[in-house]
C-alpha cells in the first residue's frame, strides 16, 4: 500500500496553512475527481466520519458545495444554521461546538461572521476545523477553487498576473486569495478606492494599481469582488454611481483586451461591479468557479481524511 | 500586633535618598529601627533574613478596576485588594467605571466603607462627567471633598473639546488632577486591535495610534491654555504619545503619564492566534512603539507603571475575538514583569523602578511621600530582586484569571507587604 498523501496541517484555518505541495496535491486530486465524475458514484474517503456543517452565518453556495463534497465521500453529514440553534438562546459558540463534538463529530466546517472563530475553535477541540469563511479574515476554500480555475485555464500559474478589484478591506476572499496566489508565485495586484483598503498592505506581497484601466492593461486575470451596499451607508463610498463609474468592469474593457479572464466569487451585483452584458462572454469564469468548488472541496476533504478519527 | 525584624536588608527609598543595608524592625505598625547598627529586639520578635531582599516604600498602582459596585462577578474590593497585596502593593486607585459609576458621593462613601479595614489603601478616582457620558461635568467639588483624588471617565474618553474645556476651567479653582483615557472614539468604533499589518492580515478592525495621539495632543494644549492644569494621561501606548509628553514636560507643563506592563512587554504580534487575553484597550502596539515606551521609561518621560488591572469573567473572554471584553488583570504580575523587562534588561535602575511604582504615583496624586525613617508609620513593600519564579494563575487572589502571562518565567518577586499593622506574605 502506498502511504496516503496528507496535507501538511491537520486542519484548514487560513491559506497560510497550505504549502505549494499541498496546493498541487489538492489540484491533482481535484482533477482526478473531475475526470472520473459520474452521477451517483461515491468514494469512501470519509466513510464512518461525521462531518458537521456549522454555519453561524448565512451561506448558499459554500454550504451546498461542502455538503455535496462530503456526501460524495460517504460522510455522515449534518448541518445547522445559527438561527435554528441554541445560539439564539445565548449559548456561546464554544459551547455549541462542544455539544456537537459530544455527538461524535470529527470534522467541523465552520462559517462565522467574526474573524478568527475557526482559529479559536481549533484551539479548543480535538476535532478538525475547516474554515468556510470567517468574518473579514479568510475563506481559504474559495481561494483554492479560484486558483484551481486559473490553473485549469493557464496551467502553471507562476508569473501570471492577477488583479483583485473592489472592497479589499472587508473581503475574506481577497485575503485568502492574496496569500494563496503569493504561495503559487502569481504576481498579484489590487485596485480599490482608499477607503476600502486596509491601512497597511504589507502583510502580503501585492502591488497597488490606482485605476481599472491600468488594471485591465496589466492583468491576465481580474478577480472582481462583490460590493456590499452597507459600505455606502457607512460612509466609505460617496455613491454607488461613482463607485460603478470608476471601478466596475464593462464590456469595453473586455473588448479592448479579449484574452483577459474574469472571475468573481459571487453572488454578483450586476450593474455595480460588473456589467450584466459581459456575463455570457467566454472570458467570464464565474459558473466554472462554482462547478470546480465541489471537486476542490472533495479533494481537500479527501486529503485531510487521513487525519480524521 | 506585628513585631518583625528584617536582618541585613537593603532599604531603598529614593524620596529620602536612602539606599543602605539595615536592620529593619517594625513593631505595631511603626518603624522602630532602620539603620546599620545592631538592635536588641524582643523575645517574640519574628526575625527574617533580609540578605536577598529589598525594602521599598509601598507600591501604589494608580490604575485599577476593582469592579465594585456592580460587577462583583469579575472582582470586588476584597478580592481586588487581596490581589494587590499578593502583587506587592500597599495602595491602589480604583477607577470609576462601576455600576453605578463613581460620579456621586454615596458611591464614594460605599467604597470607602468597603475598603475601610483592608491591608491596602484604596484611593478613589471619580468620573469627570456624569454617568461617564462625556456630556455634563460631574460634581467635582463634592467628590473632591469626599476624598476623590483624581478624575477620569476611564474606559471612555471625553472627546468633546468643549466639555474638556469646561473640565479644565471648573477644576482650576481647586487645582484638581484631571486624567484621560485618550481615545478618539470616532476613529476606534468596534475596534479589536492595533491598526496595521496584523489587523489587515487578521481581518480585525483597527484602532489607529493617532486615535490616542489626537486626544493626548488636544488635552496637552488645553491644559496649557487653561493656565497649566494638572493632567495625567492613562496607559499611553504609542511612540508618538511618548514624544508628546516629553515635549509637554520640556515646556514646563504639569503633565504626567503612566504605562502598563503589558504595553511595554508585549506587541501586537501576539494576536495572531486570536487569543483574547491579548485584546486590550488601548491595544498592544508595534515593536517600534514598545521601544519608544522603554526609552520614555528610561529618560523619565513616563512617570509611573500602572496595571490597568481589568478583571473579566471567562464568559466575557473565552468567546469570539471581536466580541470579547478588553483588558487583563495585572496586579499580581506587574512587579515581576517590570523587574524582568526593565531592571534586569538595564532599562531602569532599582531606584527608578521604585520611583515609578511608589514615589511618582503618590506625587501625582498629591499624597505624602512614604518615609522609612525611624518613628514613621510602616508602609513598605519587600521584594526579592533576583528571585526567579513562574507565574501560576491558580495562586492569584483576583476573582478573575484573564492573563496572558500564566507560565511566564520572571526574575524579581514581591515577598511581603507591611501596611500599618498588616504584615502579609505574598503567596505567588
Amino acid at each position: 500500500m502506498n502511504e496516503k498523501i496528507k496535507l501538511s496541517k491537520p486542519y484548514l484555518l487560513s491559506a497560510d496553512d497550505l504549502t505549494i505541495d499541498d496546493i498541487n496535491n489538492i489540484f491533482v486530486k481535484t482533477h482526478f475527481f473531475m475526470d472520473n465524475h459520474k452521477t451517483g458514484v461515491k468514494y469512501d474517503d470519509l466513510k464512518s466520519t461525521i462531518v458537521s456543517l456549522a454555519f453561524f452565518e448565512d451561506s448558499t453556495r459554500t454550504k451546498l458545495s461542502f455538503e455535496l463534497a462530503a456526501k460524495r465521500l460517504s460522510a455522515d453529514c449534518f448541518s445547522f444554521q445559527a438561527k435554528t440553534s441554541s445560539l439564539s438562546k445565548g449559548e456561546s459558540v464554544l459551547d455549541t461546538l462542544k455539544t456537537i463534538e459530544a455527538m461524535g463529530v470529527g470534522i467541523f466546517i465552520i462559517r462565522h461572521n467574526c474573524s478568527g472563530v475557526p482559529v479559536f475553535l481549533q484551539g479548543n477541540t480535538n476535532g478538525m476545523i475547516i474554515n468556510a469563511g470567517d468574518g473579514q479574515h479568510e475563506h481559504p476554500t474559495q481561494a483554492l477553487l479560484d486558483a484551481f480555475t486559473l490553473h485549469k485555464h493557464f496551467g502553471d500559474l507562476k508569473g501570471k498576473k492577477v488583479c483583485i478589484i473592489g472592497d479589499i478591506l472587508h473581503s475574506r476572499v481577497a485575503r485568502s486569495n492574496m496569500t494563496l496566489l503569493n504561495t503559487l508565485g502569481v504576481d498579484v495586484s489590487i485596485c480599490s478606492p482608499g477607503t476600502l483598503l486596509p491601512y497597511d498592505m504589507n502583510a502580503w506581497n501585492v502591488g497597488i494599481i490606482d485605476t481599472v484601466d491600468e488594471a485591465v492593461e496589466w492583468a491576465d486575470v481580474l478577480l472582481v469582488l462583490r460590493l456590499q451596499r452597507e459600505r455606502m451607508e457607512s460612509g466609505l463610498l460617496p455613491s454607488i454611481r461613482e463607485f460603478s463609474n470608476y471601478y466596475s468592469i464593462t464590456i469595453e474593457h473586455l473588448r479592448r483586451k479579449p484574452e483577459l479572464m474574469l472571475m468573481h466569487p459571487g453572488p454578483v451585483n450586476y450593474g455595480i461591479e460588473l456589467d450584466y452584458s459581459i456575463s455570457k462572454l467566454p472570458n467570464v469564469l464565474i459558473e466554472t468557479q462554482v462547478t470546480h468548488g465541489v471537486f476542490v472541496r472533495m479533494a481537500l476533504l479527501s486529503l485531510l481524511s487521513g487525519y480524521a478519527n | 500586633m506585628i513585631n518583625i525584624l528584617f536582618k541585613q536588608i537593603r532599604a531603598v527609598n529614593p524620596a529620602e535618598n536612602l539606599d543602605k543595608i539595615v536592620n529593619l524592625w517594625i513593631k505595631e505598625g511603626n518603624i522602630i529601627h532602620c539603620s546599620d547598627k545592631p538592635v536588641d529586639v524582643e523575645n517574640d520578635t519574628q526575625i527574617i533574613d533580609g540578605s536577598d531582599l529589598i525594602a521599598a516604600p509601598g507600591f501604589c498602582d494608580m490604575h485599577v478596576h476593582l469592579r465594585e459596585p456592580g460587577y462583583e462577578y469579575k472582582e470586588n474590593i476584597v478580592s481586588g485588594t487581596a490581589a494587590a497585596v499578593n502583587g506587592g502593593f500597599t495602595a491602589v486607585v480604583c477607577m470609576p467605571n462601576t455600576e453605578p459609576p463613581i460620579d456621586n458621593v454615596p458611591v464614594v462613601e460605599f467604597i470607602r466603607n468597603q475598603a475601610a479595614h483592608l491591608p491596602v489603601s484604596v484611593y478613589i478616582a471619580g468620573a469627570l462627567t456624569q454617568k461617564r457620558e462625556g456630556k455634563h461635568i460631574s460634581c467635582m467639588y463634592e467628590l473632591s471633598d469626599s476624598g476623590v483624588l483624581m478624575f477620569t471617565d476611564d474606559g471612555n474618553c471625553v472627546t468633546d473639546s468643549d466639555v474638556m474645556r469646561r473640565i479644565f476651567e471648573y477644576s482650576s479653582g481647586r487645582d484638581l488632577l484631571i486624567s484621560q483615557h485618550c481615545e478618539e472614539h470616532s476613529l476606534t468604533n468596534s475596534f479589536a486591535m492595533n491598526e496595521g499589518i496584523h489587523s489587515a492580515k487578521l481581518g480585525l478592525k483597527g484602532y489607529p495610534s493617532v486615535a490616542e495621539e489626537i486626544i493626548l495632543s488636544r488635552d496637552i494644549m488645553l491644559s496649557g491654555y487653561f493656565n497649566n492644569r494638572r493632567y495625567h494621561a492613562s496607559h499611553i501606548s504609542t511612540g508618538h504619545s511618548v514624544d508628546l509628553i516629553r515635549n509637554a514636560k520640556a515646556q514646563g507643563l504639569r503633565v504626567s503619564c503612566e504605562v502598563t506592563p503589558h504595553h511595554f512587554c508585549l506587541t501586537e504580534d501576539y494576536l495572531s492566534g486570536y487569543d483574547t487575553n491579548y485584546k486590550m484597550n488601548p491595544p498592544l502596539r508595534t515593536k517600534k512603539d514598545v521601544d519608544a515606551l522603554l526609552t520614555g521609561l528610561s529618560d523619565g518621560t513616563i512617570d509611573c507603571i500602572a496595571t490597568d488591572h481589568a478583571p473579566h469573567a471567562l464568559h466575557e473572554k473565552n468567546i469570539e475575538f471581536e466580541k470579547a471584553s478588553c483588558g487583563i488583570i495585572g496586579l499580581e504580575t506587574s512587579f515581576g514583569l517590570s523587574m524582568t523587562f526593565l531592571v534586569h534588561k538595564g532599562i531602569l535602575s532599582i531606584h527608578q523602578l521604585i520611583e515609578k511604582m511608589s514615589c511618582n504615583p503618590r506625587k501625582i496624586l498629591g499624597l505624602r511621600d512614604i518615609s522609612m525613617k525611624e518613628g514613621s508609620c510602616a508602609e513598605i513593600t519587600i521584594f526579592a530582586p533576583d528571585k526567579e519564579w513562574t507565574v501560576d494563575k491558580t495562586k492569584f487572589k483576583s476573582r478573575s484569571d484573564n492573563t496572558p502571562f500564566d507560565g511566564w518565567h520572571l526574575k524579581g518577586k514581591p515577598e511581603y507587604v507591611i501596611n500599618g499593622n498588616y504584615f502579609i506574605k505574598s503567596e505567588l
